[in-house]
């Protein structure tokens, strides 16, 4: 439901942000915007007006060790998700800074040592290493991609 | 059939053999990256083979160009990730077969889909070719544009299960290809300034977010594998066989792949997602597809490299081409002195006729290298995550970095991997999404272009037959999901 609301604001700012717009620029976009929203709103609708199905209650059965474990599986995936998207920000800060290549060796070194087993982290973060060198190799040298260059060069 | 005898015996000589093969292996490396694909791979390969014969030359790019799409069908099986466009329908069943520890006869279905749906596109291309290309000619800008809204509604209404899900995700789409200049006016729309997004959101830097950033995501939450058992199931040989049961899909995905490739612009990308959609229309069991069937893997597979010799009809013959591919290939072959247009199958017969000789060969190369590395590849899925999703990361994201050495770009691709994870918790799938970007530019440039033919007039979109044909299989596809479960009613009841 809340993607679909979002959605709204989305096809809503995708209308107004064309008004300064020529006519001839803004017809289609505004056009697609309004069937888009229309479309948007028509879903919103039938989730709200869809009727929930009666479910069963078992009430002799005591689940709060599932509920427990299913929420503490959920935080332990959100906290992995959140880590990854860090790993991958401050590999892409560093990308800017001083290539793409050390982009590489960041993402490569953040997942092997933040999220990777710890008994494994030694041999993960040489694997790491030695992929930027295969990385480096391949499309520095042979393909003559710039991947070192940045804002601190 | 001299002119084919000649051109036979010319690419079994051993440069142009060798040629072939080091087309096909860098092909298949090429499309393996997400986010490089066959374009920028023949851009890459274009100094090695500058001072070449060129026909030779032109076998290489040709063997690169159509194995391309192989090495992405492998990434889309294997790690959900298409690399390129065109390998979006085979991530539908293909992933979830890996998924069930059957990585390795989807590889077998995809290698001998792409044999099988090349070499056949390819006799029809010999066969065919003049006739393909007048056909073509009968599409006017409102014919082009009615054609792209038939394949965005089919795709929204099959692909998600929920058509209004789909359009909306369709619209989105439609609406981000709006970003840029405008192609009529030159006017800029939606960049905020920033100048990267002047030339409109790019469309393989988009790709690599929508499905490999959110693939590695979805990835790092959890430290298990890819594969949800411990085993691989199945083997290539298995795919081969099963591939071959099926020959009235094999027919018609093949079809649909030819002549959806023989229309400019329209692409590999819709040939695959239509004829997935028609296969599961067409099945017994519609209910397996999108959760692991092999028929949807070889209908997409199947059309798509069905639809590569199509593409070349139009980019040959008539020197339109279909897709950015076919663009750059077509740039090649002015290059090397062989101008596009229905003359050049007299006046260049021996360069052309090689050429689709060549690419007939490379159909059974591609084979015989998938069934020598499927297995080894398969073993990926059993590999942790922890190893696979940096992987992921650092490739598409060079893969993204490459096309025009930006940072900018490796930001894109976050943003829609952003977007495609939230697409993904709202219940909504990326793949009409991926449509409307590709396809929205060609729908607004010919909804544009038709209006301004007829002076204004609506009437433009309904006046032909084939425009009547198209919005009438256009409604049919939207209220199609809604009518079977209404007649369904209607005869259960009669009963």
């Amino acid at each position: 439901m809340w993607c679909k609301i979002a959605l709204l604001f989305v096809f809503s700012a995708f209308y107004l942000l064309a008004n300064p717009l020529p006519e001839e620029s803004r017809e289609f976009p505004q056009l697609l915007a309004v069937m888009s929203f229309a479309l948007a709103a028509i879903a919103l609708v039938l989730d709200f007006t869809r009727g929930e199905a009666p479910q069963g209650e078992i009430l002799d059965v005591d689940d709060t060790e599932l509920k427990v474990q299913d929420a503490g599986r959920r935080r332990l995936r959100r906290k992995r998700y959140c880590q990854s998207w860090v790993i991958v920000l401050v590999s892409t800060g560093v990308g800017y800074l001083v290539g793409f290549l050390f982009t590489s060796l960041c993402l490569l070194l953040g997942f092997a040592l933040v999220l990777g087993r710890k008994e494994k982290r030694v041999f993960n973060a040489i694997v790491a290493v030695a992929t930027t060198g295969v990385v480096y190799l391949a499309f520095v040298v042979v393909m003559k991609v710039p991947l070192v260059g940045g804002l601190a060069w | 059939m001299d002119v084919v005898q000649h051109a036979l015996l010319f690419v079994l000589q051993w440069q142009n053999l060798a040629a072939l093969a080091g087309g096909t292996l860098c092909g298949i490396l090429v499309g393996v990256l997400p986010g490089l694909g066959p374009s920028a791979g023949m851009a890459l390969a274009l100094p090695l083979v500058i001072k070449w014969h060129p026909a030779t030359a032109l076998i290489f790019l040709g063997a690169l160009y159509k194995c391309s799409n192989y090495g992405g069908s492998i990434t889309a099986i294997l790690v959900n990730t298409p690399g390129d466009a065109s390998n979006a329908a085979t991530l539908l069943d293909g992933y979830p077969m890996c998924q069930q520890g059957r990585g390795g006869v989807a590889l077998g279905l995809s290698a001998t889909s792409a044999m099988v749906g090349g070499t056949i596109g390819m006799i029809c291309l010999i066969v065919a070719a003049p006739p393909l290309a007048e056909f073509a000619l009968k599409f006017g800008p409102a014919e082009y544009f009615l054609t792209a809204l038939l394949a965005l509604s089919i795709i929204a209404a099959v692909v998600q299960g929920a058509t209004i899900k789909g359009l909306i995700s369709a619209g989105l789409g439609l609406l981000l290809s709006t970003v840029g200049f405008d192609v009529i006016t030159g006017q800029l729309r939606y960049t905020f300034d920033w100048a990267p997004l002047e030339d409109g959101i790019p469309l393989i830097q988009a790709l690599v977010g929508l499905f490999a950033v959110t693939q590695a995501f979805v990835l790092a939450q959890s430290n298990e594998s890819i594969s949800r058992i411990a085993r691989l199931s199945g083997g290539f040989w298995e795919g081969v066989l099963t591939y071959f049961r099926h020959p009235a899909a094999i027919v018609r995905a093949s079809t649909i792949g030819l002549l959806v490739g023989v229309l400019p612009a329209v692409g590999q990308s819709s040939a695959g997602l239509l004829a997935w959609a028609e296969a599961k229309r067409s099945s017994r069991h519609p209910e397996k597809f999108g959760h692991g069937s092999t028929e949807g893997v070889l209908a997409s597979e199947t059309a798509t490299n069905a639809c590569m010799p199509g593409d070349l009809v139009c980019t040959i013959a008539l020197g339109i081409p279909g897709s950015l591919g076919a663009a750059i290939f077509l740039g090649v072959m002015i290059i090397f002195g062989v101008a596009p247009g229905p003359l050049v199958f007299t006046e260049k017969a021996d360069i052309i006729y090689a050429l689709f000789v060549a690419l007939v060969l490379t159909s059974f190369l591609l084979f015989v290298i998938g069934m020598l590395f499927a297995r080894r590849l398969a073993v990926i899925t059993l590999l942790p995550n922890e190893v696979i999703v940096p992987m992921i990361l650092v490739v598409s994201l060079l893969g993204s970095f490459a096309i025009r050495n930006e940072m900018a770009d490796v930001l894109i691709s976050l943003a829609f991997g952003a977007l495609g994870y939230v697409m993904l918790k709202g219940g909504f799938t990326p793949i009409p999404l991926l449509l409307g970007l590709v396809l929205g530019e060609m729908v607004e440039t010919n909804y544009h272009r038709a209006l301004m033919i007829s002076g204004g007039s609506y009437t433009i979109f309904y006046d032909s037959i084939i425009s009547k044909v198209l919005i009438a299989l256009t409604v049919l596809s939207l209220a199609g999901p809604y009518l079977g479960p209404f007649w369904k009613t209607l005869t259960q009841g009669e009963k």
